[in-house]
């Protein structure tokens, strides 16, 4: 054991991504002021929450070794699925006309399931049948936006943007409590859960040994088959809640829902320090990976930079931050 | 070696995307075809009483290549249309998506031209090659019809006689917004919030580079400044894919730091128009009288109709997809029963035909006529 020495060198490698959200707030608030206030700070984290939820199902599966392509279009066919079963009985255009008024439970059960369904196949396809992850879930990503898109052209829907949602789903999205926005604290609450199964139990540990290195985990005794259909099957759960709050959140749902989530969310993972080849990740490093990139998205507008510009950023961000990273894993070999 | 298998992994990843592709475009082509063919025995004998006055023709197989079925007007209009090929029977309609990629459009209309397809009805989003594309339908001597984009040049039109462009006046959709939202400042002093003698206005656009995003971006300004108003933009380019939760996180954002500015949010649809909104309501706006922000959209999709009526959206411009769908079908009837194609002839109301090009009409829906903005596509009269 090394004595421990402040060196502002280690402190900037260890924490480069605090310190690069830092300098952003930093700039945008000299630019305009009015950036530190508590309106943006419950935009952005109301804003950052659905995204969250699908970053943390994607650390699962990226910690367990794996890669998911499949996440954004799950969100979206829960978002249809979800917004399909939360129609006020009086609205015009139901999407199941003759059907009453449902109990909010009920769409946010049937985003779950979807996902889940949508995560056990994955699950299976990657450790019975063996397919590479990157194709299984390729694969799952172009069937779940087909089914979406085919229960969304269902008759007498013909692919209209869905509407009319219920008041109590509605708040889901967009209600507070004691002015804090209950999406946040759905988020929160689902980060603490992760964050328990991910270091106090036993489940969690082994979906690191398993990233960590397949063949050991198998030789210890874990059954490999089983954590990576249950790593799917949360990740898949995390995407349908998702798409439900997606869904509640613009008061409405399409087929195009979810686009290239998939992508920010393994960005926010990697950006956020979890490793490509598995076994490295924890919540409060995505956390902060999705915080960075809702930052600059909600900051970038706020001082009215061009769109365009906020690409080259958001680039920029994404290798600076992960040629800090490997460095950082790099300094301790 | 991992190379290799590297490179055989995305070798392989491209084919099964292209596949998946062409495999997806056929299939939903092939599907209402079925229908269609089902259909068009009972229709034969209801129809012929009615058209006895119209010359007998053959019938006529029509590919049609949509931008993006996911697209809820395309998904309208394409509707309609197998409707009515159904209904009908003289041309039997298949289809493809091209999910809004130019190479996917260009395997689709490969594949109707080797199906050897009368009619090739293309709503084209490869804008920058129409002139290739029009000698490629010359070549294979059958009928093209560009839908609901941009139309070719008169020298493609002189060149073949087979061509035909079938289209809304693009321009009109950003036109309507401008001048409700001209008439709205005129006759409300207090819309302008800050005092400074200027519309502040947020543009939001839908895919940078799309015609429809251009020109209503462009004509909606133009005819508040032909209005006379200064005008202001805030937040320069705001690109938002045409989608609702992207809008709704854009104009969040604008309004924590513009809120007291913000005169008015111009939306190159209804879908980002009313995000717009959501995030409008959460940033204290429709509360009361005194807290109204004008929002102007296109599409009159139902959920913009419904916005009309709640009185949060100001106006939004209806290209009717049954509109459009009935007249590429009147077209082609036209055509193969070797009729001529004039705004006569089309004789449907706020359709004008000018040499080979038919031209749609916007029409403004406001909370006077929304009652009215009603299409349905189910109705198969052409």
């Amino acid at each position: 054991m090394q004595k421990k020495t402040f060196r502002p060198k280690d402190f900037m490698m260890n924490y480069a991504l605090y310190l690069i959200m830092l300098l952003i707030v930093i700039i945008i608030a000299c630019i305009s002021p009015k950036f530190i206030s508590l309106r943006v700070i419950r935009d952005i984290l109301t804003q950052s929450s659905t995204k969250m939820l699908v970053a943390l199902g994607c650390m699962f599966i990226i910690v367990s070794g794996s890669a998911d392509l499949s996440g954004g279009r799950v969100v979206g066919l829960a978002a249809v699925v979800s917004g399909s079963l939360a129609q006020q009985a009086a609205y015009a255009n139901k999407f199941w006309p003759n059907m009453g008024e449902l109990p909010v439970i009920v769409p946010i059960l049937a985003s779950v399931l979807v996902g889940l369904l949508v995560g056990a196949c994955n699950g299976y396809a990657v450790a019975k049948l063996k397919v590479p992850a990157f194709l299984a879930t390729l694969g799952m990503q172009m069937i779940a936006y087909g089914v979406n898109c085919l229960y969304f052209n269902k008759a007498p829907n013909n692919s209209q943007p869905l509407g009319g949602y219920k008041e109590s789903f509605g708040n889901l999205g967009t209600g507070s409590l004691a002015g804090i926005p209950i999406l946040v604290m759905i988020a929160l609450a689902l980060c603490a859960v992760v964050w328990i199964i991910q270091t106090r139990t036993c489940l969690g540990r082994e979906i690191f040994a398993v990233g960590g290195n397949p063949n050991a985990a198998r030789v210890s005794g874990i059954n490999v088959f089983k954590i990576l259909m249950i790593t799917y099957m949360i990740a898949g759960a995390l995407y349908g809640f998702a798409g439900c709050l997606e869904a509640a959140r613009t008061g409405s749902a399409t087929s195009s829902y979810g686009l290239s989530y998939e992508l920010d969310a393994i960005a926010s993972c990697i950006v956020g320090g979890c490793s490509a080849s598995g076994g490295i990740g924890s919540v409060p490093g995505v956390i902060a990976g999705v915080l960075i990139f809702n930052v600059i998205n909600y900051g970038l507008t706020f001082i009215g930079l061009s769109s365009y510009w906020q690409f080259v950023v958001k680039g920029l961000i994404i290798i600076i931050a992960v040629a800090i990273d490997v460095r950082k894993y790099a300094a301790k070999n | 070696m991992k190379k290799k298998a590297l490179a055989l992994l995305l070798g392989l990843c491209m084919i099964t995307i292209t596949a998946c592709g062409n495999t997806a475009g056929q299939t939903s082509g092939d599907a209402p075809a079925q229908e269609t063919q089902g259909a068009a025995t009972e229709a034969e004998s209801a129809g012929d009483g009615a058209e006895a006055d119209a010359p007998a023709a053959g019938s006529a197989v029509a590919g049609v290549v949509w931008y993006n079925f996911a697209d809820t007007f395309i998904s309208n209009a394409r509707q309609t249309l197998l409707n009515i090929g159904a209904a009908d029977g003289t041309i039997t309609i298949t289809d493809a998506d091209s999910t809004n990629d130019v190479s996917t459009q260009t395997s689709n209309m490969n594949n109707f031209f080797t199906q050897g397809v009368d009619y090739l009805v293309l709503n084209n989003i490869n804008t920058g090659a129409i002139s290739e594309i029009c000698d490629q339908i010359q070549a294979e001597g059958c009928y093209g019809i560009f839908a609901n984009t941009d139309t070719p040049s008169d020298e493609d039109f002189a060149k073949n006689d087979k061509l035909y462009s079938v289209s809304s006046v693009a321009t009109q959709s950003g036109t309507i917004m401008g001048e409700a939202l001209a008439e709205y400042w005129q006759a409300h002093p207090e819309a302008d919030r800050n005092g400074n003698g200027k519309l502040d206005y947020v543009m939001l656009l839908g895919i940078q580079g799309h015609y429809d995003t251009t020109v209503r971006s462009q004509y909606s300004v133009q005819a508040l400044e032909d209005a006379g108003i200064e005008v202001n933009n805030i937040g320069g380019e705001i690109i938002c894919d045409y989608s609702r939760a992207t809008a709704q996180e854009k104009v969040a954002a604008l309004l924590a730091n513009y809120s007291d500015d913000i005169d008015a949010v111009i939306a190159c649809n209804d879908d980002m128009a009313l995000g717009a909104i959501e995030a409008l309501k959460a940033g204290g706006f429709f509360t009361g009288d005194d807290t109204y922000l004008p929002v102007c959209g296109v599409d009159a999709t139902v959920n913009g109709c419904q916005a009309i009526k709640d009185g949060t959206m100001l106006v939004t411009a209806l290209n009717n997809p049954v509109m459009l769908a009935k007249s590429i079908y009147k077209v082609m009837y036209l055509t193969n029963s070797g009729q001529e194609v004039t705004t006569e002839s089309m004789g449907m109301e706020g359709v004008s035909v000018e040499g080979h090009r038919v031209w749609l009409d916007y029409s403004p829906v406001t909370i006077d006529n929304v009652d009215q903005a009603t299409y349905d596509i189910n109705d198969t009269a052409f």
